[in-house]
C-alpha cells in the first residue's frame, strides 16, 4: 500500500467527474474507477468520497437515481450532468494548464548570467 | 445556486428519507467492498473488518455529507433552541423579568404604533388608493380645499387627460328620521361621479349614479353607510326602497355602503351620502348653490389616469386655473390650483404641515425610547448571567467549539427572550389599543376608533423583537466568547469582570438618561394638563348643561325654529333651580368654529394685505349671563334687538385692540363676510374668553343676536343654581313637550363637553400615555440601577470582608458601595438632562402655560431620579455592609 501514489488535495472532485463521465457509476463503482483510471491512486479513507459525492450532486454537477447493481442490489448511481461536463472541461483544461507550467517551470534551468 | 436551494430544501422537507438512503448507500458500499474483498481469500468477518477500517469513521462522513447540504445549520439551531429553552427554564425568575421588560416595551410600542398606523398608514378602503388624490386652492396667500361647483364642474371637463374621475365631497350635518324617531347624523352630499371614482361596490343596492345630483333637488335618495344600516334598521336585509326623511324630506333608501367606507378620515364615518342636487334644499343654502360661483363648498376629491404622476397632472391644473382665472375674474382672479396625493389620514390642505404626524412621530419617539430602555435592561440581565457562565463559556471554548457558535448560541437565548417578550408584548398592545380605542371622546360626530392590529403591527411588532434580541444580546454574547480559558482560570470570578462592569455602568447610565427624558417630556404635559384645568377661560363651566338639538332635522323652517326657540328659552328659565339659559350656535372649544372676514367702516385694509378676519358666534340675550362672560363696556342684546332693528354686536377685548387701537369702538361699525348685506353697530365689550382651541392665541371674536342671524342648529347652555344633575331631566322633558321628535343630542355639563377633541382631551390623553410611559422608564432605570449596584457589590464581596476584618466600619461600606452607584446615576441625569432640553423644543408647541425648559419640572423630576436611584443603590449597599467578614473571606 504504501508504494501506492495518495490524492492530490482538490483532486477528488475532478476524478469523481471523470469516472461519471464515463457511465453512471455507484459509490463504490466510482471509488474503483478512480482506481483504475489512475492505476492505484487511493484515498486515505475510501468514506472520503462520499460527502465529495454529496456536495457535487448539491453543486448540481451530479444527479443521482437509485437502481440495481450488478449484484442485484439497490444502489444509489450517479451521472455526470450538463453543468458537470461543462465543469469537467473546464478543469480539465485548467488542470493542464497548470501541469505544463508546473513541468516547464521543473525543466527550468539555471541561467548563466 | 438555484438547484443548491432546492436540494437543500428537498432534504428539509425529506429529512427522514435522506438519512436511510445514505445508510443504504453507505451500507452498500461495506458489503459490495467485503464481498470483494472475499473474493480475494478473505473470511466474511475479516472482510466486513477490512471494508469497515479502508471506509474509515462512517459517523464523521455522514456530518460532513449533512454538512454539504447546510442540513447541520438547522441541527445546530434546534440544539442551541433547545438548550436555550432548557436554561430559561432552570432560571425561570430571570426569564419571568426579561420577558415582561421586553413585552412591556414591544407591548407599549405596538400600541401606540397601531394608533399611528390607523390614522396614518393604513390605505384607504378604496380601489388603489394610490390613484386618489385632493384638490386645493390657493387664493390670495390663502389655501382653500372648498370650491363651487361651477368650478368643479370646469375643473372636471378639463383634466380629463390626466383624471379618470373627478367627483365633489360636501359635509352636512342633518336629522335622519326612521319611522318616527329622528337622529342627527354626518352626510356627504357628493357628484355622481363620485362612488365611480372611488371605485368600491355598495353592500346592498346601488350607489348614487353619475346621472343623479346634477339638478338641483331632483333626486331624493340616499345610501347609508354600514353602521347605519346595522344600528338603525337592525341589518334589515329589505332595507332598499324604504322611505326615511333627512331633515322633514321625504328620501328613498337606494344602497348601503361597505363597512368602514371612509374618504374623509380614519377616524370619522360618513353615515349616509346624498346627491348634491340635494345640499341646496338639506343645508339651507342659496337655491342658485350648484351655479353659484361665490359658494364655495365642497371638496374635490380626482382619481389620476393610470400612469400619471401628481407632479403631471399638477401641470396640467396649472393651465386650467390660469384659464379659469381669465374666464370668471370676478371669483377667480389668481386662483392657483394644486393636487395632493390623498392621505388615508383624509384631506388637509397641505398634507406637508401635518401636527397629527408630529404628535405621532413624537409618541413613536417616546415609546422607542421606552423599548431601548428595556433592551438596555435585558442587556444588563444578560451580561449579568454572562459573566456567571464565563467558565462554561471558556471551558467550551477550549474543547474546540467555535467562537461563532458560541455567540450564536447566545444570540438565541437573547432571541428566545425577545420572542416571548413579543408575544406577551402584542398582547398587552392589543389590550391597549383595546382601552384606547374604547375611549369616550365626548363628540357626537360618529368617530371611530378603530386601532386594530393589522399586519403594518404585526410587523412592526416582530421587527421590534428581532431588533431587540439582536441588540441585546450580541455585546454579551461577543463578550462572553471572547472569554480567555487561561485568566479565566487563573484569575477566578473576580478581575476578569472589570471591563464588564464598566461597560453594565454606561449601560445603566444611558438608562438614567433615558429615563430622565420620558419623565421631563410626561411631567411637561402633566404640567400642562393641570394648567389647562385651572386655565382661566375667561367663562365660568361650572354648573351650565349643554343640550344640542336641531329643529331643521325635523323639517321645521325658520318661523317655525324661531317659535320653538322663544318658547323653549322662556319655559326652561321658568323652571325651578334654572338661573338663566341661553341658546348659541357653536359651544367653545366645541366640535365647529365659526368665523369670516370683517370690513371695517372707515379703515380699509391696504392693498395688498390680507382681509381682516373675526370668529363670530350668534347667542340669544341671556348668554353672558349665562356663561358668566363679563361685559365691560357698553350694553347686552335685549329682546328689541331683531330682525328689523339695526345689526348690533358686541366684540372682545382682542378684536377692540386690533381694529380700532386706542379708539372707543361703541357705535363703530363694521360688515361680515358671514352676512355683507348689513352693517353691524357696536354695542359693547366683552372679555376674552377661550373659543377654539384651548392653545389658541386671542383673536378678535364677536357676538350676534341669534334673532338677526337664525341659525337652527344650537346648543342651548343652562346654567342651574346648584348642581345641573337636579334640572338635566326637566330640561329635555321641556323640550319633548314642545317638540317631541326634536332630535337632542350631547346632553352633558359643560365641564364635560370641554373633554372633547378640542378642548382637554389631547392633553389628557398626551399627558396619560407620555406619563405611562415615563412611569415605566422609571421602573426599568430603578431595576437597572439596583442590578448593577447589587451584582458589584456581590463581586466584592471578598474584598469588602477584607476591608471590614482590617477595620472599616459598616458606614465607610455603605458610602463606597453607594458611591459607585450615586456616580452613575449622576452621569446619567447629566446625559439625560441635556436630552430632555432636546425633546422639551419638539413638544414644546403643544405645551400650555410652561415653556419647554420649565424649570419645576426638571427639577421636581431630577430630584425624584436621583431619590429612586439611591433608594435602588441603598439596599445593595447595606446588604454589603452587613457582610461577616469570615464568611465573606472563606467564601472562594
Amino acid at each position: 500500500m504504501t508504494e501506492q501514489a495518495q490524492l492530490l488535495p482538490g483532486t477528488l472532485d475532478l476524478l469523481i467527474l471523470k469516472a461519471a463521465s464515463l457511465g453512471p457509476l455507484h459509490g463504490y463503482g466510482v471509488l474503483l474507477r478512480i482506481e483504475q483510471i489512475t492505476h492505484g491512486a487511493l484515498l486515505a479513507e475510501q468514506g472520503a468520497l462520499y460527502p465529495a459525492l454529496y456536495r457535487l450532486e448539491h453543486q448540481g454537477l451530479l444527479e443521482s437515481e437509485w437502481g440495481t447493481s450488478d449484484n442485484n442490489r439497490r444502489a444509489k448511481f450517479y451521472t455526470l450532468t450538463v453543468a458537470g461536463r461543462r465543469r469537467l472541461r473546464e478543469e480539465t483544461e485548467s488542470w493542464n494548464r497548470l501541469a505544463v507550467a508546473i513541468g516547464s517551470a521543473l525543466r527550468a534551468k539555471p541561467q548563466e548570467s | 445556486m438555484f438547484t443548491g436551494i432546492r436540494s437543500y430544501f428537498q432534504a428539509l422537507r425529506q429529512r427522514a428519507a435522506f438519512e436511510r438512503e445514505m445508510d443504504d448507500e453507505l451500507r452498500h458500499h461495506i458489503e459490495t467492498r467485503s464481498a470483494d474483498l472475499m473474493r480475494t481469500g478473505l473470511t466474511r468477518k475479516e472482510a466486513v473488518r477490512r471494508a469497515r477500517i479502508e471506509f474509515g469513521g462512517v459517523e464523521s462522513y455522514q456530518d460532513e455529507c449533512r454538512e454539504s447540504r447546510k442540513l447541520h445549520l438547522i441541527e445546530n439551531l434546534i440544539q442551541d433552541v433547545r438548550a436555550g429553552l432548557r436554561l430559561l427554564r432552570k432560571n425561570a425568575g430571570f426569564t419571568a423579568l426579561a420577558v415582561l421588560t421586553l413585552a412591556l416595551g414591544i407591548g407599549a410600542n405596538t400600541a401606540i404604533f397601531s394608533i399611528v398606523d390607523a390614522v396614518l398608514l393604513r390605505p384607504l378602503p378604496v380601489s388603489h388608493p394610490e390613484q386618489v388624490s385632493v384638490l386645493s386652492a390657493q387664493q390670495k396667500g390663502h389655501f382653500s380645499d372648498g370650491f363651487s361647483y361651477p368650478n368643479f364642474r370646469d375643473i372636471r371637463s378639463q383634466t380629463s387627460n390626466v383624471f379618470s374621475n373627478v367627483g365633489s365631497y360636501d359635509l352636512g350635518q342633518d336629522g335622519l328620521t326612521v319611522e318616527g324617531k329622528t337622529q342627527p347624523i354626518f352626510t356627504g352630499y357628493v357628484s355622481g361621479s363620485f362612488f365611480p371614482m372611488i371605485g368600491v361596490k355598495p353592500y346592498l343596492g346601488r350607489f348614487i349614479l353619475p346621472s343623479e345630483g346634477e339638478v338641483a333637488g331632483a333626486d331624493p335618495v340616499l345610501v347609508i353607510s354600514y353602521t347605519i344600516w346595522k344600528t338603525r334598521f337592525g341589518s334589515d336585509p329589505s332595507v332598499i326602497g324604504k322611505n326615511v326623511a333627512i331633515n322633514g324630506h321625504a328620501m328613498t333608501v337606494i344602497g348601503v355602503a361597505p363597512a368602514g367606507l371612509h374618504v374623509l378620515s380614519a377616524l370619522l364615518e360618513t353615515q349616509a351620502y346624498l346627491p348634491s342636487g340635494m345640499v341646496a334644499l338639506e343645508q339651507g343654502r342659496p337655491a342658485d348653490q350648484l351655479t353659484n360661483r361665490s359658494e364655495k363648498y365642497p371638496l374635490i376629491l380626482a382619481r389620476l389616469k393610470d400612469g400619471v404622476s401628481v407632479a403631471q397632472a399638477q401641470s396640467v391644473l396649472d393651465v386650467v386655473s390660469q384659464r379659469l382665472a381669465k374666464q370668471s375674474p370676478e371669483t377667480n382672479d389668481g386662483m392657483a390650483l394644486h393636487v395632493w396625493h390623498l392621505e388615508p389620514m383624509g384631506p388637509g390642505t397641505n398634507p406637508a404641515s401635518n401636527p397629527v404626524r408630529t404628535f405621532a412621530a413624537l409618541f413613536l419617539g417616546l415609546a422607542f425610547m421606552v423599548l431601548v430602555l428595556a433592551c438596555l435592561n435585558v442587556a444588563n440581565m444578560l451580561l449579568v448571567r454572562a459573566s456567571a457562565r464565563q467558565r462554561e463559556m471558556a471551558v467550551r471554548a477550549a474543547l474546540g467549539a467555535a467562537r461563532g457558535r458560541l455567540i450564536r448560541q447566545l444570540l438565541v437565548e437573547s432571541m428566545l427572550l425577545a420572542g416571548l417578550g413579543c408575544a406577551l408584548g402584542i398582547g398587552l398592545g392589543i389590550a391597549a389599543s383595546r382601552a384606547i380605542s374604547s375611549m369616550n371622546l365626548r363628540t357626537a360626530l360618529p368617530f371611530t376608533l378603530n386601532f386594530q392590529f393589522d399586519w403594518r403591527v404585526l410587523v412592526y411588532a416582530l421587527a421590534m423583537a428581532f431588533a431587540t434580541g439582536f441588540l441585546a444580546g450580541i455585546v454579551p454574547a461577543v463578550r462572553a466568547s471572547r472569554t480567555n480559558l487561561s485568566d479565566m482560570l487563573h484569575q477566578g470570578d473576580r478581575s476578569a469582570s472589570f471591563g464588564r462592569q464598566r461597560l453594565r455602568s454606561a449601560l445603566v447610565a444611558a438608562q438614567v438618561a433615558g429615563s430622565l427624558t420620558l419623565l421631563v417630556v410626561a411631567g411637561l404635559f402633566t404640567r400642562s394638563l393641570s394648567n389647562v384645568r385651572f386655565a382661566d377661560l375667561g367663562f365660568d363651566p361650572q354648573h351650565v348643561l349643554n343640550l344640542t338639538m336641531d329643529p331643521h332635522g325635523i323639517g321645521y323652517d325658520e318661523a317655525q325654529g324661531r317659535d320653538f326657540y322663544r318658547q323653549l328659552l322662556a319655559r326652561i328659565e321658568a323652571l325651578p333651580g334654572v338661573q338663566s339659559a341661553a341658546t348659541a350656535t357653536t359651544v367653545p372649544m366645541g366640535e365647529f368654529e365659526l368665523g369670516g372676514s370683517v370690513e371695517i367702516e372707515g379703515h380699509p385694509v391696504e392693498s395688498g394685505q390680507p382681509k381682516r378676519s373675526a370668529g363670530i358666534n350668534f347667542v340669544s340675550p341671556d348668554y353672558f349671563d349665562t356663561m358668566r362672560i363679563p361685559i365691560l363696556r357698553g350694553r347686552k342684546f335685549t329682546d328689541g334687538d331683531v330682525q328689523n332693528s339695526r345689526y348690533v354686536a358686541l366684540i372682545n377685548e382682542t378684536m377692540v385692540q386690533q381694529f380700532w387701537p386706542n379708539e372707543d369702538p361703541i357705535g363703530r361699525r363694521f360688515t361680515s363676510s358671514d352676512d355683507p348685506k348689513h352693517s353691524i353697530e357696536v354695542v359693547g365689550v366683552v372679555r376674552n374668553s377661550k373659543t377654539g382651541g384651548l392653545v389658541d392665541a386671542p383673536a378678535p371674536y364677536f357676538y350676534a343676536p341669534l334673532a338677526q342671524h337664525y341659525n337652527s342648529l344650537t346648543t342651548l347652555h343652562v346654567r342651574a343654581v346648584a348642581s345641573t344633575e337636579s334640572i338635566a331631566r326637566e330640561t329635555v322633558g321641556t323640550i319633548e313637550s314642545l317638540a317631541p321628535t326634536m332630535p337632542v343630542y350631547n346632553v352633558e355639563t359643560m365641564s364635560e363637553s370641554l373633554k372633547s377633541v378640542n378642548g382637554l382631551f389631547l392633553f389628557a390623553f398626551g399627558a396619560g400615555l407620555a406619563g405611562s410611559l415615563g412611569i415605566l422608564g422609571l421602573v426599568l432605570a430603578t431595576t437597572g440601577v439596583y442590578g448593577v449596584v447589587s451584582f458589584a457589590a456581590a463581586q466584592r464581596t471578598r474584598e469588602i470582608g477584607i476591608r471590614m476584618a482590617l477595620g472599616a466600619r459598616p458606614a465607610q461600606v455603605l458610602s463606597m458601595v453607594c458611591k459607585q452607584g450615586v456616580v452613575i446615576i449622576a452621569i446619567g441625569l447629566l446625559i439625560g438632562l441635556g436630552a430632555a432640553l432636546a425633546m422639551g423644543r419638539l413638544v414644546g408647541s403643544a405645551l400650555i402655560g410652561i415653556g419647554p425648559n420649565d424649570p419645576l419640572t426638571f427639577v421636581t423630576v431630577s430630584a425624584m431620579l436621583l431619590a429612586v436611584g439611591i433608594a435602588a443603590c441603598y439596599i445593595p449597599a447595606r446588604r454589603a455592609a452587613k457582610v461577616d467578614p469570615v464568611v465573606a473571606l472563606r467564601h472562594e
